[in-house]
């Protein structure tokens, strides 16, 4: 039985356990993109353990499962912890996470069941969800495609050419979700290159475009159920914090892509769990 | 069979495929063709034009066929490839897709349109990507046939369509399934050619027979996989060997049989024919071009006279 968690209290205590293993995992590996897994829990953590998405970890290519495509890939210590959570794979693969006897690495790839598409690469995972949707429609299938994008992957042209293409074939199958944490890699996006107003920017390419609370329970929800609902397809721009809930790696560009070690360590667990390790 | 051009030969056949079969689905970048047609008519659920957009093409490619779809991708050739290359290396090549791109326009076919439209590099940026199947057609009845043998492969395919009309070398009950094809054999000299370069090697070999030097073709029309058991057997047969290729010579088929001659510690001579590393902005048709870079019959036949020391 998939879990169905309906209130707020246990969704942030499951999010503070997903927090917390997909830290202890990267600490014991030495790597993985920590701050960009901690931005997208509760996004992940709405669609896998409420009841949105459809699945079987029993039988993870299930014909009428919905569809999750993590375009950004380098989330994927966040997607492993869920999917060993779930039941997709064992959970002692973690310990083995970047080893050189275990299932999975850095980035995301498809031979793990539950993972839909290999990514780790940016600007792919539209275009294939508009792909899997288009395919669902065309097989008058009813499932889902969910799609979560980073903010800094909407700089990719390629994102930009489906969004023209789900707008135009009305792709309401397919609900996308921006992780917006207004961070990349070397710097802020707003001082990059602007990426605001992306809601604006999305609405004039034809899609229902709507800002939330990335870590609110109850905008995810809210908006979530709105989306599977809606007429267009919808892109929902989840504003969150890169690094969230260890409060001196939140919304630092030096923390991308690394896993705090030593004194690092130490200090992160203490101010994500409030314990010593 | 040769009043058809290879693309209309490929999308005819395709669409007896596709008729059959709900799941193959081609995806245009606003590239047609009069075969396409009857196609967009008939099977209007299983074609999708996205545009002047290549990464969305192959994106949507990628969705397509990883919910089982037998999915196509069709552009002008330097296209097709190239601007989506790295959504096909991540996707189709690493994922091992059933996606089979289709580009119209080998080599010096868009002659007058300048380098933009030349397709002389595609092999090298082919070739080099995993899993990947290269096939260069060189006449309209093989490239019938590579409508099925690509349909049938599961990999991810890559298929070579010259835009003019060649003479017909194959009938359309000919087997395709070796990927080379020892067309002549000759005692001095194999010219391994692909493509349109197959004609020209078949007149050079003309040229040089009538002068006395015994010249092999082989058409090597699967670049990738080679087939190395027959070709090996061609190199260890062949007192030389040149290759033709209306392609750069960096990574094409040329590049292709060297590598294996060395891994297979062969000692045959070769001399390798195609495009020096250079674009070419110069009009007046496809034999000028051809001409200019060294690729025309007398040029060609001339070099190899005397590289055989004749």
């Amino acid at each position: 039985m998939n879990p169905s968690i309906n209130n707020i209290e246990e969704f942030q205590k499951k999010c503070q356990e997903l927090r917390e293993k997909v830290l202890q995992m990267c600490i014991k590996a030495g790597t993985g993109h920590v701050t960009s897994s901690f931005s997208c829990v509760e996004i992940l953590a709405a669609l896998y353990y409420t009841g949105i998405l459809k699945y079987d970890p029993a039988n993870p290519k299930w014909e009428d499962r919905d569809r999750f495509i993590l375009s950004k890939g380098q989330a994927s210590p966040l997607l492993y912890v869920l999917l060993a959570d779930l039941g997709f794979c064992p959970k002692d693969s973690l310990n083995k996470f970047c080893c050189s006897d275990g299932l999975f690495g850095v980035h995301l790839q498809n031979d793990v069941p539950g993972v839909e598409m290999t990514a780790g690469s940016l600007g792919h995972g539209l275009g294939v969800g508009a792909g899997i949707a288009l395919s669902s429609k065309m097989n008058n299938k009813s499932y889902k495609v969910f799609c979560v994008l980073g903010d800094g992957e909407c700089y990719e042209g390629s994102i930009w050419e489906s969004a023209m293409f789900v707008s135009h074939y009305n792709l309401t199958n397919l609900i996308t979700i921006v992780d917006r944490n207004a961070l990349c890699v070397t710097d802020y996006t707003e001082k990059i290159v602007h990426l605001d107003p992306l809601e604006e920017k999305f609405k004039s390419f034809g899609l229902n475009a709507i800002s939330i609370n990335g870590h609110s329970y109850d905008e995810l929800m809210d908006t979530l159920d709105k989306a599977m609902n809606s007429d267009k397809p919808t892109i929902i721009i989840a504003n969150t914090i890169k690094g969230k809930g260890i409060p001196f790696m939140e919304n630092k560009p030096l923390w991308h892509g690394l896993a705090p070690q030593g004194e690092d360590a130490e200090r992160a667990i203490k101010e994500l769990t409030g314990k010593g390790e | 069979m040769e009043k058809i051009s290879m693309r209309d030969a490929f999308f005819d056949e395709l669409y007896k495929i596709a008729k059959k079969d709900k799941d193959v689905i081609l995806i245009s970048a606003d590239m047609g063709a009069p075969s396409l047609d009857k196609y967009r008519a008939d099977l209007k659920d299983q074609f999708i034009n996205v545009g002047i957009a290549e990464q969305s093409m192959a994106t949507l490619a990628t969705g397509l066929a990883l919910n089982g779809k037998k999915v196509y991708t069709y552009a002008i050739m330097t296209f097709v490839i190239a601007r989506c290359w790295e959504l096909i290396r991540c996707d189709f090549s690493l994922m091992k897709l059933p996606i089979t791109s289709v580009g119209v326009g080998a080599g010096f076919s868009y002659d007058d349109s300048g380098p933009t439209h030349h397709s002389t590099d595609d092999i090298t940026l082919s070739r080099v990507l995993p899993n990947m199947t290269i096939f260069n057609a060189s006449d309209s009845a093989m490239a019938a046939n590579l409508a099925e043998l690509s349909y049938n492969n599961n990999n991810p395919c890559y298929v070579r369509l010259d835009r003019a009309l060649q003479p017909l070398i194959y009938s359309e009950k000919d087997d395709y399934s070796t990927g080379i094809n020892h067309l002549k054999k000759g005692k001095d000299i194999t010219l391994i050619a692909t493509g349109n370069m197959v004609h020209r090697a078949m007149e050079v070999a003309e040229k040089l027979s009538a002068s006395g030097i015994e010249t092999g073709v082989v058409d090597l029309f699967r670049i990738k996989p080679l087939n190395e058991s027959v070709l090996k057997e061609i190199l260890i047969n062949s007192n030389k060997v040149a290759t033709l290729e209306e392609h750069f010579l960096i990574g094409g088929l040329g590049s292709a049989v060297g590598e294996f001659i060395l891994d297979s510690n062969l000692n045959t001579p070769l001399k390798r024919f195609g495009i020096k590393d250079k674009f070419y902005y110069a009009y007046g048709g496809r034999d000028n071009i051809l001409s200019l870079c060294g690729l025309s019959i007398d040029t060609i036949t001339k070099e190899i006279t005397q590289w055989l020391g004749k």
